[in-house]
């Protein structure tokens, strides 16, 4: 078998740009998973958009050769259904942080997950705010002492999985920035999946959180049973609240038509397969009486 | 003598059908060749509450609602309280309420302090015995109306047919009986109206629309594909409008969670180049003024309808004030270049968005076009929307810019080649981050202030190959009001009216508002002797934007400045050019 000349690589999906990120960062895990899933799925990189808000892991579009957008604090999703709805036949990957996604986006990621957006949605995890330099996040544990939790942080944590479940994503999973096979195998059905799909990746930050965060994580680690039924949400849901034990995999996948699917329907019915009216034939309406 | 010019004002509780009866005039004036403006306002509450329509109907031009009402319609007296000091009669104007109403009234304090004529009137006995129901007594007082005042019987018949035409034949039947016992009740009326009655020669139909609507269309006549929005009074008829016919064109539209996403969704949608647009109001405006920089940034261009009302926070949710303009001019953090339009009419609004298009797609830039609650909502007629608007499209870079392509180059005029999704060759990484030509971050001064300059730059080609504004009145005058949106209406209408009676008064009205068009403001300001600036707003945000930009002549410039909630009248407008007349007896030297 002769090697496919047009076959893309990993190194097709690489920009010249160093990344920014600590030695020994959990987001380098994801990137490289990232890199080897469009790889494996043959993305074509001019179909492709990354897009992201702001913090450590939302400067990932700047490392990957597809068109891509490093946005503003917690919009990624926002730019995310301006981009697919747009242009549906677009591959729209959208990344960041837990303070991105869960603090000030928020919002956006309710409502993306409850529309049935049909994005891959990558949250890289590391229960704290690394680029401004080690704040409390919303996935914080409660107790941990952070720079702005001088006495520890008063807060219970939102588990973006549980939250995802509950809002209405058709593919949620949870992987492990330093597991890069089932990353990676993780992140191409993600963006198979026709829907949002949400991957939360715990990707630890060896700068804010130091070592004992990837300690403890390994020891909490189990993959999922090979049996899970994914269509079963209660039984997703009661993997995600397990005490002391993070469990990885698709915990839950359903088919449900999606933002787009919907859009366009309507657009069958309000056209059909006729031709589009001229400004003319609108403005006729607002002759009265007529 | 008859009259050719009519104002009818119309006021009750939410259910009373002041709306319906305020749209059947219209629809009939407009159907029989009439110039109709016609503005509603309500109370605060979502159902019932207070509610009123004026209609002004003419057979000559009209740019504004008429200051003082013709004909005065009460249902009840405690309604039309809410409307102290907005709604004004004439000295004789006729007045007819409820005759149920038993309350005391002041027709000096309504502005009646000539010979009015009080009428009352039992609307609520006379649709029960016509039409069997009260509900009927908007279309009794249609009837009363259009035989005193001489509107369009056949063509109000119509417009009722058409209302109910959905209904069950009876209910049609019961309105018709109501409006020919309206008829009837008013020739046994024993008063001569003939001096008050609407003479006119019936003419070709025109279109009557909303602001809102108009600019709606103009999107769809851009080619705008998608929209997002998220909804607030009163800019959401633009997203109704949308809503409805944005997919007969093939878009989509999506109502955001929020005016973040809204604007956001925009950005992406346009980044992945499709034409795209957002509206919204003041409060809205607010939250999306972040994301603007981003478009700023980024240069992806970007649409903003933002229709002004009464502020700041909540403010007046259902009025009409001029203080976005800053927020428009300057909102968002760094130095963040924008465009910003503002339409002055109706029928404006339809080409202020597609001019609006126009200019984010050529320049790569953020567009805000800035209505107002006065000219969104009300509805005025007009003859034809002229459609041969050139439409622009995003220019495809040539395979020479692909090679080793960059994004953001440095060109002469500041716009760089842009790619988007699906264009082979032409992939980029784009941020909010300052960055190189690349589009690579950076935080170095120097490209910061290389790029900087990029995208400030392209204002000049703007600001030279668009000359949008309009000048009123005298060529050289002795008076030259400086205003813009839709205070032009009021002063139009008193700057002509100034001109018949001798008066040499000019108007200078400025479309776009952003790069500032100083040339134009300067020519028009050598033509006068004194200037009056005249804005519906109280920290005169418009007055000192001008101050910026023109040296206006010292100890010569007028201000008439007051809040919204209330739109600027003809009489206002008259007030200042008598004040100011008597001061241009001597010529000022020209300051340069």
């Amino acid at each position: 078998m002769s090697p496919d000349v047009n076959k893309l690589t990993v190194k097709d999906y690489k920009t010249d740009l160093k990344p920014v990120w600590c030695p020994g960062c959990g987001d380098y895990g994801v990137l490289n998973a990232l890199y080897r899933a469009m790889a494996e799925l043959q993305l074509e990189p001019w179909n492709t958009v990354v897009l992201s808000g702001i913090g450590c892991s939302s400067r990932l579009p700047g490392y990957v050769a597809t068109y891509g957008f490093n946005s503003i604090h917690g919009r990624a999703l926002a730019l995310a259904t301006g981009v697919k709805t747009a242009r549906p036949e677009l591959h729209v990957i959208a990344v960041g942080g837990d303070g991105d996604g869960m603090a000030i986006g928020g919002n956006h990621f309710m409502h993306s997950c409850r529309r049935n957006l049909d994005v891959t949605y990558i949250l890289m995890d590391n229960e704290i705010y690394g680029l401004t330099k080690g704040q409390t996040a919303p996935t914080t544990p409660t107790g941990d002492k952070t720079k702005s939790s001088y006495y520890g942080n008063p807060e219970p944590a939102v588990d973006p999985v549980e939250l995802a479940i509950s809002v209405g994503a058709t593919w949620v999973a949870r992987g492990y920035s330093g597991d890069m096979k089932t990353l990676t195998k993780l992140i191409t059905q993600a963006i198979e999946h026709k829907g949002f799909a949400f991957l939360n990746v715990i990707s630890p930050c060896v700068t804010f959180r130091g070592d004992h965060q990837f300690k403890e994580i390994k020891e909490k680690l189990r993959y999922l049973p090979e049996d899970h039924d994914a269509t079963d949400r209660t039984a997703a849901l009661r993997y995600v609240r397990e005490k002391d034990v993070v469990t990885t995999g698709v915990l839950y996948r359903v088919e449900e038509p999606t933002l787009g699917d919907r859009l366009e329907h309507i657009r069958m019915v309000a056209q059909g397969d006729g031709e589009p009216p001229t400004t003319q034939e609108i403005i006729n309406h607002f002759m009265p009486l007529s | 003598m008859a009259i050719q010019d009519l104002t009818l004002a119309l006021v009750g509780s939410g259910g009373d059908g002041v709306v319906t009866m305020g749209d059947m005039i219209a629809l009939a004036a407009a159907r029989d060749g009439l110039n109709v403006i016609k503005v509603e306002a309500y109370g605060p509450q979502i159902r019932g509450g207070e509610s009123s329509t004026t209609v002004r109907v003419s057979a000559n031009d009209i740019f504004a609602q008429a200051d003082a009402v013709d004909v005065l319609v009460v249902f009840n007296w405690q309604d039309f309280a809410r409307f102290k000091g907005e709604i004004v009669a004439k000295p004789d104007a006729v007045i007819f309420s409820e005759a149920r109403d038993e309350a005391e009234v002041d027709l000096a304090e309504l502005g009646a302090t000539g010979n009015p004529i009080w009428i009352k009137v039992p609307f609520i006995d006379l649709a029960k015995e016509s039409a069997g129901t009260t509900l009927a007594k908007n279309i009794v007082t249609l009837g009363i109306l259009s035989e005193l005042f001489g509107l369009p019987q056949e063509w109000i018949r119509k417009a009722i047919e058409k209302k109910f035409s959905k209904k069950k034949a009876e209910v049609l039947e019961a309105n018709f009986k109501g409006f020919e016992a309206g008829i009837e009740h008013a020739r046994s009326i024993d008063r001569d109206f003939s001096a008050r009655r609407l003479s006119y020669t019936p003419g070709e139909p025109k279109l009557l629309m909303s602001g809102n609507e108009c600019a709606a269309i103009g999107a769809l006549h851009a080619g705008c594909k998608f929209f997002a929005g998220y909804p607030i009074t009163p800019s959401s008829e633009v997203l109704h409008f949308l809503s409805e016919w944005m997919p007969k064109v093939g878009g989509y539209v999506v109502q955001t969670e929020d005016e973040l996403s809204a604007i956001n969704a925009v950005i992406g949608g346009s980044f992945a180049g499709v034409k795209s647009m957002t509206a919204t109001s003041g409060p809205g405006l607010a939250l999306m003024t972040e994301a603007l920089g981003l478009a700023s940034m980024a240069e992806v261009p970007a649409v903003i309808f933002d229709v002004q009302r009464g502020g700041p926070s909540t403010g007046l949710p259902t009025k009409s004030e001029q203080s976005d303009l800053w927020q428009a001019l300057f909102g968002s953090h760094g130095d963040a270049p924008r465009v910003v339009i503002a339409p002055a009419d109706v029928e404006d609004c339809f080409h202020a968005t597609v001019e609006a298009f126009n200019i984010a797609e050529e320049y790569q830039i953020p567009v805000i076009v800035l209505s107002d609650q006065n000219i969104a909502q009300r509805r005025e007629t007009f003859s034809a929307i002229t459609l041969n608007h050139e439409v622009k499209n995003r220019r495809v870079p040539t395979p020479d810019e692909l090679k080793d392509y960059k994004r953001y180059k440095d060109t002469p005029s500041g716009v760089s080649p842009m790619t988007w999704p699906g264009i082979k060759g032409g992939v980029y990484q784009t941020n909010g981050l300052e960055h190189d030509e690349y589009g690579r971050p950076t935080s170095m001064h120097i490209l910061h202030e290389k790029m900087s300059d990029k995208r400030y730059r392209k204002l000049w080609p703007i600001r030279e190959q668009y000359h949008f504004y309009r000048r009123y009145g005298a060529e050289k005058a002795d008076i030259g009001i400086l205003c813009w949106g839709s205070s032009k209406g009021p002063v139009k209408e008193a700057v002509i009216k100034a001109n018949a009676a001798g008066k040499k008064v000019a108007a200078f009205v400025p479309q776009i508002l952003y790069p500032f068009p100083k040339h134009e403001f300067e020519a028009f300001l050598r033509d006068v002797k004194e200037v009056i600036v005249m804005e519906v707003s109280f920290s005169a945000q418009f007055y000192k934007y001008l101050r910026t930009f023109l040296q206006l002549p010292e100890g010569h410039t007028h201000i008439f400045k007051r809040s919204g909630g209330k739109n600027l009248t003809v009489t206002e407008v008259e007030e200042q050019i008598e004040k100011v007349l008597p001061l241009a007896a001597t010529k000022r030297e020209v300051l340069v």
